[in-house]
């Protein structure tokens, strides 16, 4: 093999996906980050204006974009803890010798399909009109009441809502990690009389590696992005409590036109995004078992 | 006493599967609702089970057209998104140079950007390619499926990168000595091992394009191209949404993921059964 | 084994697609758009006079009650005039910023619809000019969405709202005054009643009802850029004040709006659980399932002396000035038709329902909301929109309703809502 057909090879393979991945992604958000710098509505005929690094400074007297960072960092840390725990745990049963196993798997990720408008008629009509009955009959009016007209809880919401959503669909990439797991390993440890944690823990954990690189990689960025459920659920309210990043971004730019500006948020939210999720990623990397 | 904890646990799964599908239950039950009787009651059973709204909703969808389309643009999107990304991944995980690096953290740190963010300049993009290039990347199938591509790109490279490393090298090495050349060595002896990611991917894949609303919504407008999601925007006005419609639209939508999910999965367990007896 | 061997096969054709959609994408996608059929027209913007004559023109409207209607509408102007008419759909929610995108790459439809105000300001040098339509004078005065002189759009309608209430439960002669509407709250709680809601929607929540002490002002015009600048706060403006109180009532004797949605707030008055509600003659169509045992009607939200409902244009008819000549007068063609033709004049009243606007069209029957809107309309007592003409986009959704949220969640007295709104306002004008 010499290098030049290597090269070859290598073009060959990794080039059409690139190109692909190039022109939809990597070009636009080029053409955003550019846009960042100028102040203007978005409509080409209408005047943009170069403001430097203005939109950036702009940034951080935003107090209300500085808080809808606190509320999106709160909200990725629970949800990406608690959906990774119910995932893993779903696809622990799932694998199992369980008769239901197979209409469980299919259940619990149904509610993925579930999104948009009809996602947030269901839930606030639960958390609204169902929590006030639920109270009201039962007498335990502290837990049930009607949640979101308060911030914390609504904030609860919706990490119940987006765990109810994600768990099922992570779980899946925990299914395939587990039932990549070699046989012969767990009936070696099963001879050398390794309980179920010890199992768990030594055996099953360290060759599922890969797939909490991912999950987690998955549940922070769709966290951190989350906007679908924001909006047809709380539209950020109540007061601003859970608007979060993405819903702040957006609304910068299609409901107040601040295009220019809004791409500067952007920008910055990628750039820190992007560093804390990396350094998940090279961290949980290293503890993977290369075969 | 084992025996016990067992149906314990068994009935444990179930009661929990059954709240986590209250909400889909809703749905189910308002699809069958006018608008009185949802009001009145969003949790009681529907007074009859007419299909009317679902008769109604197929003809306002347009369905098997619009179903057509979303068949095609899923099909072809996720078998293009397996092929490239797998091959991508595995480029990447076996060359092992800056390059490889370089891209595959690109590829992974895009993931994080908010799509919202991208889609003014992704459709300035596009209409360019239309006028100037004469590649109609808009209001075509070709054009969504090509974007899909793009945006599905990061997330099966990654899936892929993760289990290519689970991959003994030895065996690509002994192929590749017998003179097989990399594409035949990655489609005869990587990709078949790879199939337990590849059909991770592919359901991931089909429950985002088949119910992806915004992308298609940017790129299509003819009412012929029209993917499901999209047939059933009528039944959402600014104020007054249709619930009963929205609802059998939207299990009308669903229900074909949910019989995909099924046959994968028999796949999938397929697969470890054998394991299992050996 | 045979798996095997069909698995490979796909996998080589499903590369080849590949290829051929990277690498030669330009071949097979110009094929394709002959099989899945050229759309708007609108593509070759710049070189634009010497096209040949349109056969097809593009509409994309916000208004999705009227979807179905539309295109049975687009089917008869085929059949009389040969010249198809494409139907663009989306929800009401994004409409907007789909517009927005679409006229941004020059993509854009050949009629679209806007709310006549800030939204039309936005846009305005994608307008066309549409004076020299021949019904044009004829628009009721003020009607016409004009930009420099020229006018540019074409009014759909006129809705208008107030509180439409139950008239077996509420005597509209009793409740003229905020005084009394707030008395009407009280007695109404008293009697197992909900004397008046809002509900959770931005606009339902506080867009419309805040629009009522902005339209009573002299100028409301220069009242609002007086807000934004600090020159004048809510606070210290009598109607406002007024506001306020009815707030601060509405907030202890009623439901609290953010627990009710817009199912249920027509909901609870269809059954007789609301005395009354805020809304527009909009609403009516949200009943139609109901058995409603009752009238109902629609008066003046009572603060300050007001006696007027708020009626204007919710949207209008827009050319857009972007695409052919040939186009844009294809466009104007279909809204000569539309507004002069038999079948047009019919569809504009009989099949959307909507109040006419412009004069040689005579309303057919309408509901009982429309109906008051139409009443009051021809008596003069109208009071205008300024949250669509003058409030900076946006503000409602992004600004006023967190401001709202607090006031319906917390003991906040009426003046503090009433600066906060100020601020609201000032914020969102001075981000323009």
């Amino acid at each position: 093999m010499n290098r030049k057909s290597d090269r070859a090879w290598y073009a060959l393979f990794v080039l059409p996906l690139i190109f692909v991945f190039t022109t939809v992604v990597i070009i636009p958000f080029l053409i955003g980050i550019g846009y960042s710098f100028v102040s203007w509505d978005g409509l080409p005929l209408n005047e943009k204006v170069f403001v430097g690094m203005n939109n950036y400074i702009r940034l951080f007297s935003d107090k209300r974009f500085l808080s809808s960072i606190t509320h999106t960092l709160l909200f990725t840390v629970l949800a990406v803890v608690i959906i990774n725990v119910l995932g893993l745990t779903f696809a622990l049963i799932v694998t199992s010798q369980l008769k239901t196993r197979n209409i469980a798997r299919t259940m619990l990720f149904m509610p993925y399909l579930i999104g948009g408008l009809i996602l947030g008629f269901i839930w606030r009509f639960i958390f609204t009109d169902v929590f006030k009955a639920v109270g009201e009959a039962t007498g335990w009016t502290k837990v049930f009441f009607s949640w979101l007209l308060n911030g914390d809880y609504a904030l609860i919401a919706l990490v119940i809502v987006m765990t109810w959503q994600m768990a099922g669909y992570i779980m899946i990439i925990y299914i395939t990690g587990i039932q990549a797991i070699p046989d012969d390993v767990v009936e070696a440890a099963k001879v050398d009389g390794a309980g179920f944690w010890p199992m768990l823990l030594r055996v099953k954990f360290p060759l599922i590696m890969p797939s909490f690189t991912i999950s987690l990689f998955m549940t922070l960025s769709n966290s951190f992005k989350i906007y679908d459920v924001n909006v047809s659920l709380t539209q950020g309210g109540p007061n601003n409590a859970t608007e979060m990043l993405a819903m702040n971004i957006y609304n910068e730019i299609f409901s107040l036109n601040n295009y220019g500006y809004g791409q500067a948020k952007a920008i910055v939210f990628f750039i820190a995004v992007a560093f804390i999720t990396l350094i998940q990623v090279s961290l949980t990397k290293k503890k993977e078992v290369v075969m | 006493m084992k025996k016990l904890g067992k149906v314990l646990i068994e009935i444990t799964l179930m009661i929990v599967c059954a709240a986590y599908l209250f909400p889909v239950y809703i749905v189910l039950a308002n699809s069958f609702k006018n608008r009185q009787e949802l009001y009145e009651n969003m949790l009681a059973l529907p007074e009859k089970l007419t299909l009317e709204y679902y008769l109604e909703a197929v003809e306002k969808m347009n369905f098997s057209r619009a179903f057509g389309n979303s068949l095609i643009v899923t099909i072809v999107s996720i078998g293009i998104i397996v092929i490239l990304g797998s091959m991508t991944a595995w480029m990447l995980v076996r060359t092992e140079n800056k390059l490889s690096k370089f891209l595959f953290m690109v590829l992974v740190a895009t993931m994080l950007i908010p799509f919202q963010t991208l889609m003014m300049p992704l459709m300035q993009v596009m209409s360019w390619s239309k006028t100037t290039l004469q590649v109609p990347m808009l209001d075509s199938l070709g054009g969504l499926i090509y974007m899909n591509v793009g945006f599905g790109a990061s997330m099966a490279v990654f899936l892929y990168h993760g289990f290519v490393k689970s991959i003994p090298v030895s065996l690509e090495e002994a192929a590749t000595i017998d003179g097989g050349n990399k594409l035949t060595v990655f489609f005869r002896i990587v990709f078949p091992m790879l199939k337990p990611t590849t059909v991770t991917v592919m359901i991931l894949d089909v429950i985002w394009i088949w119910n992806d609303y915004l992308l298609p919504s940017l790129v299509l407008s003819n009412k012929n191209l029209r993917t499901i999601p999209l047939s059933t925007a009528s039944f959402f006005g600014q104020f007054t949404i249709q619930w009963n419609l929205a609802m059998a639209g939207l299990m009308l939508t669903i229900i074909p993921v949910i019989i995909f999910y099924l046959a994968a999965q028999k796949y999938i367990i397929k697969g470890v059964a054998a394991g299992a007896v050996k | 084994m045979r798996m095997k061997k069909m698995f490979r096969i796909l996998l080589t054709s499903a590369f080849i697609t590949a290829l051929m959609l990277t690498g030669c994408g330009k071949t097979t996608d110009v094929d394709k758009t002959e099989t899945s059929g050229t759309t708007s027209g609108t593509k070759e913007t710049t070189q634009t006079s010497s096209e040949p004559a349109v056969t097809k023109i593009v509409i994309f409207q916000s208004k999705v009650e009227i979807v179905d209607q539309l295109k049975a509408l687009a089917a008869e102007y085929q059949k009389e005039k040969g010249i198809e008419v494409e139907v663009w759909e989306t929800t009401g929610d994004d409409y907007l910023q789909q517009l927005k995108i679409r006229l941004g790459n020059n993509q854009g439809p050949t009629l679209f619809s806007l709310a006549p105000g800030s939204e039309s300001e936005d846009l305005k040098a994608y307008l066309a000019d549409l004076s020299d339509l021949s019904f044009v004078s004829g628009i009721a005065e003020n009607m016409a969405d004009e930009k420099d002189g020229k006018v540019v759009g074409i009014p759909y309608t006129v809705e208008g709202f107030g509180v439409v209430y139950n008239k077996n439960l509420i005597d509209a002669s009793k409740v003229t005054t905020a005084d009394e509407f707030i008395s009407m709250l009280k007695e109404q709680q008293g009697a197992g009643v909900n004397g008046f809601s809002l509900s959770q929607e931005s606009y339902f929540l506080i867009g419309h009802i805040l629009n009522t002490p902005f339209a009573l002002q002299e100028d409301p015009k220069t009242f609002v850029e007086q807000l934004i600048v600090g020159e004048v706060t809510m606070q210290e403006t009598e109607e406002f004040i007024e506001f306020a109180k009815v707030m601060e009532a509405v907030r202890e004797y009623t439901n609290n709006p953010l627990e009710v949605t817009y199912d249920k707030e027509t909901g609870d008055f269809a059954t007789g659980k609301s005395a009354s509600i805020h809304q527009g003659n909009w609403a009516y169509g949200m009943f139609a399932d109901y058995d409603v045992d009752f009238e109902m009607a629609m008066m003046p939200l009572p603060i300050s002396g007001n006696d007027s409902l708020a009626v204007s244009v919710p949207a209008g008819w827009y050319v857009n000035s972007q695409v052919s000549e040939a186009e844009i007068q294809a466009g104007k063609d279909f809204l000569e038709w539309l507004y002069t033709s038999e079948t047009g004049k019919r569809y504009i009243t009989e099949e959307f329902g909507f109040i006419p606007v412009v004069e040689g069209i005579e309303s057919s029957e309408l509901d009982p909301l429309s109906q008051a809107v139409n009443e009051f309309t021809a008596a003069g007592k109208t009071i205008p929109w300024p949250m669509n003409s003058y409030w900076p986009a946006g503000i409602v959704d992004v600004y006023l309703v967190p401001v709202a949220q607090e006031f319906f969640t917390t003991e906040m007295t009426g003046e503090e809502f009433l600066v906060k709104l100020t601020e609201a306002f000032v914020q969102a004008g001075q981000n323009q």
